[in-house]
């Protein structure tokens, strides 16, 4: 017996060896130097498993990044602000987050860089992809309403606030007197039903399902209320990497570009690609309303959310977009 | 044989009972059935997986990182173990730095894993080796301390080498510390698995959980969660295994097998 422990002993030791091996292989992705004879770029991209990053997915599969000799290689964080410090260290090529993530990431010395557009508002007021939801039986009518409410938003303290505060402003009540709690977006609709929250900022799939399952209603379009075709999120890099690599850069954003357009032009195709890096059904997918997929960043939105995000206190000083945009 | 029959059955019983209980509590409407389905369509959606690939492909990943992580604490906390235990200058000038670091938890760890590592496998492994190396270590380390005075002197009258009191006198008596150590550490370091998997990143379980939360999946995220369950039981039995095999000899254990 004595024997097989022993034997246990050494084959752990042996699976750490192997382990380290492994190890030493994941972290091969830095090959983006002179190899360029040894095949495609392996390209590794950190993601949400959202709806928001359809465009990506639909490049790889038509080809767009392959064309550019990129090879893709996804890994799924629990949200964007995640991504951020495993792109800063180089573990991560690219990753998507929001704007406002990649400004307070800016503001707190990290040093990264926008390389393309992630999606947009639609811009239609009563039509977006996220929408501000009170239950069905709610006195609130108005963004104004929800004065003094608590309101769910996924994460504290980022662009959820800043947008549900410019809903409130432009409706005129007093943005400053709405408290916040977090939320994730799948537990909102449990919170809207039990009365836990007054109000709660759901993206899809969850706006639908909400509003479907009758817990609650639409009563303001944030993104939409913050600025005009507003840019939600980006796809960056570390500046280091844009500034060693500025051909793969350029490639991932060319690419990107592409599968941005894309997807703009295909909803279908982006409610067919849904169901497959998502759990999201085919019959959920065909109801959604779906972003806007612009190739460029809305440099304009961006300047107005950070005026805002001054405004509530969220950032202390506008961000130096001219480092952080392409 | 009648006698170990009844527990077993018993068992059998009080999970099925429990299933039942939660198929009643949303089709009696107590809980909306939305965000508690019902047993029998999480088992459906549960089956529906099984003879899909993804469910596969993510549960020998959630194992790999398991065993990678189990594997890398166990080595270093058996070897530092030994050494610290062995040695009294060692273990006096390290006892309160371990007594510092042992009740971190090691979820406090996930942001610091995250600037390290990312989104990826290894940071998900540095909490889950962070978890079960100090479970074992602890184990190692009693166990060490726990060798009869009588038998140490008789080895050193003997002029055993000190490889050889390791071998024959320290190895024996910390073993079954030990085993019970490895049996604690891989509960552990499941259960860091799976959370790393949801808060940091790397293929397994926890991902699936995360995606399918984030796609309104309610029933598949339940049926996840339930299969993290049934690798925690299939674990726990592997490790109950190894401990009677390796103590085979050991009094407890033979006092426990049925004449």
């Amino acid at each position: 017996m004595r024997r097989k422990l022993a034997a246990l002993l050494i084959s752990s030791a042996l699976l750490v060896a192997a382990g380290c091996g492994d190890d030493g292989g994941g972290d091969g992705d830095g090959d983006n130097g002179a190899g360029q004879p040894t095949g495609p770029d392996q390209v590794s991209v950190g993601l949400i498993p959202i709806v928001d990053v359809a465009p990506l997915f639909l490049g790889q599969e038509q080809g767009f990044f392959a064309a550019r000799d990129i090879e893709l290689a996804t890994d799924f964080g629990a949200g964007g602000a995640n991504l951020i410090p495993g792109v800063e260290s180089g573990q991560l090529d690219f990753g998507f987050s929001n704007v406002i993530s990649l400004m307070l990431a800016q503001a707190g010395g990290i040093e990264i860089k926008a390389v393309s557009n992630g999606n947009n508002s639609t811009g239609t007021q009563g039509e977006d992809f996220g929408s501000l939801l009170v239950p069905v039986d709610s006195d609130v009518q108005s963004a104004a309403d929800l004065e003094g409410a608590t309101v769910a938003t996924n994460t504290l303290s980022n662009i959820v606030e800043t947008i549900v505060r410019a809903s409130v402003r432009n409706d005129g009540g007093d943005p400053s007197t709405v408290e916040f709690v977090g939320v994730p977006f799948p537990e909102m609709e449990a919170a809207l039903a039990g009365g836990d929250v007054d109000a709660a900022f759901a993206v899809e799939p969850f706006q639908t399902i909400i509003r479907t399952n009758e817990v609650g209603r639409s009563v303001a379009w944030s993104w939409v209320d913050a600025a005009p075709d507003l840019t939600v999120a980006a796809y960056f890099t570390s500046a280091e990497l844009a500034e060693n690599n500025p051909d793969l850069v350029a490639r991932f954003s060319e690419a990107m570009a592409e599968s941005l357009a894309y997807a703009n032009d295909n909803p279908d195709a982006v409610r067919a690609i849904l169901p497959t890096y998502t759990e999201i059904s085919e019959e959920l997918a065909a109801e959604l309303t779906l972003p806007t997929w612009p190739p460029e960043i809305n440099r304009a939105s961006s300047e107005a959310l950070a005026q805002q995000a001054v405004q509530d206190g969220l950032l202390s000083e506008p961000p130096d977009l001219d480092a952080l945009y392409p | 044989m009648a006698l170990s029959l009844r527990p077993l059955w018993l068992g059998v019983a009080g999970l099925v009972g429990f299933g039942a209980l939660l198929e009643l509590v949303p089709r009696l409407g107590v809980v909306d059935d939305r965000f508690l389905p019902p047993t029998s369509r999480i088992l459906s959606v549960l089956a529906e997986q099984a003879g899909a690939g993804p469910l596969w492909s993510a549960v020998g990943n959630t194992v790999l990182t398991w065993a990678i992580g189990l594997a890398l604490a166990v080595a270093a906390a058996v070897v530092l173990g030994v050494v610290i235990g062995s040695v009294r200058f060692l273990r006096a000038a390290t006892a309160s730095t371990i007594e510092f670091l042992r009740p971190i938890p090691s979820v406090a760890w996930i942001p610091a894993a995250l600037v390290l590592y990312g989104p990826v496998r290894a940071g998900t492994l540095l909490i889950v080796v962070y978890a079960a190396f100090w479970q074992m270590l602890v184990q190692v380390l009693h166990g060490v301390a726990d060798v009869d005075p009588v038998a140490r002197d008789t080895a050193y009258s003997y002029r055993l080498g000190r490889w050889a009191r390791v071998r024959w006198l320290t190895w024996p008596t910390a073993l079954p510390y030990a085993v019970t150590g490895l049996r604690l550490a891989a509960t552990v370091a499941l259960i860091l698995t799976v959370t790393g998997e949801l808060f940091i990143g790397g293929p397994g379980l926890g991902a699936e959980i995360l995606r399918a939360s984030a796609g309104g999946a309610v029933p598949l995220t339940y049926a996840l969660v339930l299969v993290t369950g049934l690798l925690g039981v299939a674990a726990n039995l592997l490790f109950r295994l190894v401990e009677r095999r390796a103590l085979a000899w050991h009094p407890a254990v033979r006092g426990e097998v049925p004449a």
